[in-house]
């Protein structure tokens, strides 16, 4: 049938829609593209890549701006996706249409990053093949959704910002009509399932505590070990800590004692929560040292850097034994360094591919302190 | 009997670090040092604070609660207040919008605004009588 798909991270033109710019806003106050933080075990980005290769998509292209600070680093485990940095994310995209159409991929998904959507891929496959249009958008009961179903032959040659742009509404949850979309002939499409918005750090909360409390398909890693106690690989949860379900504790990461998990708190891979501290309504993002007898409530912290969400304002800690970002992170930071680098060397042009080999997860066996969940 | 000492509002710096907190103690003990010492933190110009920070003020209001006077903060940042909170001292401390309402606070005699004339138990609250039972 081909099928291929276009993923958009963090795009600075306007045809991408104004929602995508506050979101890249957004995330670079955690230093990181919102799509690309882990939560619950797995980015968004991964998540979304995993369904459209679940539907039969036969090439997925990862369109990352240059501005995004941080490209993704984790397409190792996927086969079947390539990784592009660009400077005009609408030109890549045409581009790509092109190269679609040559490779005899004739239509394409084409989804921003900042977009999870738990919607039936297939059946919006279908129903824009059946509508036989340039161009399907889909919306949900909060107006248009940045993911569209293009016919890569017809939008070849077309320009990305007439084909997208007057179309986009960024995604903006407040846009009345759904036909608002349907500018050049293109076919509309509803989406009736679960769909997160990250336009925000508050919407990583909001999709964290949704899967946590199972309203969506999405689910942590690792396993459930009590009902709403999810623990992954490796995880080390000191027998006097409490941890209140729904909670998630991430793989190799440490939860000492007299520490408190609650209200659908995270803490993701590779973090250490030090004695007495509160967790409570927070993300705790990877590689993250928490000190000793802190509450970290309704926030996401980072490093050193503690997003407020009942506030909202980004507090950077100075003193390394309140928050800070551990070895590993600083280790991961100097490897992509050293990867981006390497990268650049081998290709002087903006453009930068790199395809993946599809990795084997190695299941490792699962280690806990003893008796982690207290009763 | 004792005399009231006057409210001292002071300004804190936009740093509030190991430095500029010994600096602000310097300056704040001998205000501390009265018999019941009355002192109003204005945080508004605080664009960052740490824990060398948080425990000068800890050791300010500890100086005061031992002359049995009181420290109050005022125009606490979001920010400041985030880190407060993020070390559990944010409920330590009487937090006002302005300095204004802060030291209008000390001289602001607690009275209740309905005076209870009932017993608690009597049937004005919505009770039987209990007394009467």
């Amino acid at each position: 049938m081909g099928l291929g798909a276009i993923v958009i991270v963090g795009p600075r033109n306007p045809a991408f829609g104004p929602s995508a710019l506050e979101a890249s806003e957004s995330s670079s106050r955690l230093a990181q593209h919102l799509s690309c933080v882990e939560i619950l075990g797995c980015s968004m980005l991964e998540r979304t890549i995993e369904r459209l290769l679940g539907a039969e998509v036969e090439l997925v292209s990862v369109v990352v701006a240059s501005e995004v600070e941080t490209a993704p680093q984790l397409f190792a485990k996927f086969k079947k996706v390539k990784l592009e940095v660009v400077n005009d994310v609408a030109t890549a995209t045409t581009r790509l249409f092109q190269d679609y159409v040559q490779s005899g991929l004739e239509h394409s998904f084409v989804i921003s990053a900042n977009l999870y959507a738990e919607t039936d891929l297939l059946d919006l496959f279908y129903f824009h093949r059946e509508g036989r249009q340039k161009i399907t958008r889909t919306h949900d009961s909060q107006g248009p959704l940045d993911l569209w179903v293009v016919d890569c032959a017809k939008a070849q040659y077309a320009d990305a910002s007439d084909l997208f742009g007057p179309l986009s509404n960024g995604g903006s949850p407040n846009t009345s009509s759904p036909n608002n979309g349907s500018l050049n002939n293109a076919a509309s499409y509803f989406v009736r399932e679960y769909v997160s918005r990250l336009a925000h750090p508050r919407d990583l909360r909001r999709t964290a505590c949704d899967a946590l409390r199972g309203r969506c398909a999405m689910r942590p890693t690792g396993q459930e070990i009590k009902p709403g106690i999810w623990i992954d690989d490796g995880a080390e949860v000191h027998r006097r800590a409490r941890i209140v379900a729904p909670a998630y504790i991430g793989r190799g990461s440490k939860v000492k004692e007299d520490t408190l998990i609650t209200r659908c708190s995270s803490i993701e891979r590779g973090c250490c929560v030090d004695a007495g501290t509160v967790i409570e309504d927070s993300s705790v993002l990877p590689n993250t040292d928490i000190g000793i007898w802190l509450d970290v409530c309704h926030a996401i912290a980072s490093g050193n850097k503690l997003f407020s969400l009942e506030r909202n304002v980004m507090v950077e800690i100075s003193d390394s034994n309140v928050m800070r970002a551990n070895g590993s992170a600083r280790k991961e930071a100097k490897n992509l360094r050293a990867l981006s680098l390497a990268n650049e060397k081998q290709q002087p042009a903006t453009a930068k591919v790199v395809d993946s080999k599809k990795e084997t997860p190695a299941p490792e066996a699962w280690q806990l302190g003893a008796n982690p969940i207290q009763g | 009997m004792y005399t009231k000492s006057p409210v001292i509002v002071m300004e804190l710096p936009e740093q509030l670090n190991y430095v500029e907190g010994k600096a602000l103690l310097v300056e704040l003990q001998p205000l501390l040092e009265v018999d019941r010492p009355r002192v109003v933190l204005d945080c508004s110009r605080v664009q960052h604070m740490d824990s060398a920070g948080i425990e000068t003020l800890l050791y300010c209001m500890d100086q005061a609660m031992k002359r049995d006077g009181d420290l109050k903060l005022a125009a606490v940042s979001p920010m400041s207040a985030a880190i407060m909170e993020l070390m559990r001292v944010d409920r330590l401390f009487e937090v006002f919008e302005t300095s204004e309402e802060a030291v209008r606070s000390f001289h602001a005699v607690a009275l209740p605004e309905n005076p209870q004339s009932l017993p608690w138990y009597s049937a004005g609250y919505g009770l039987p009588n209990l007394k009467s039972a």
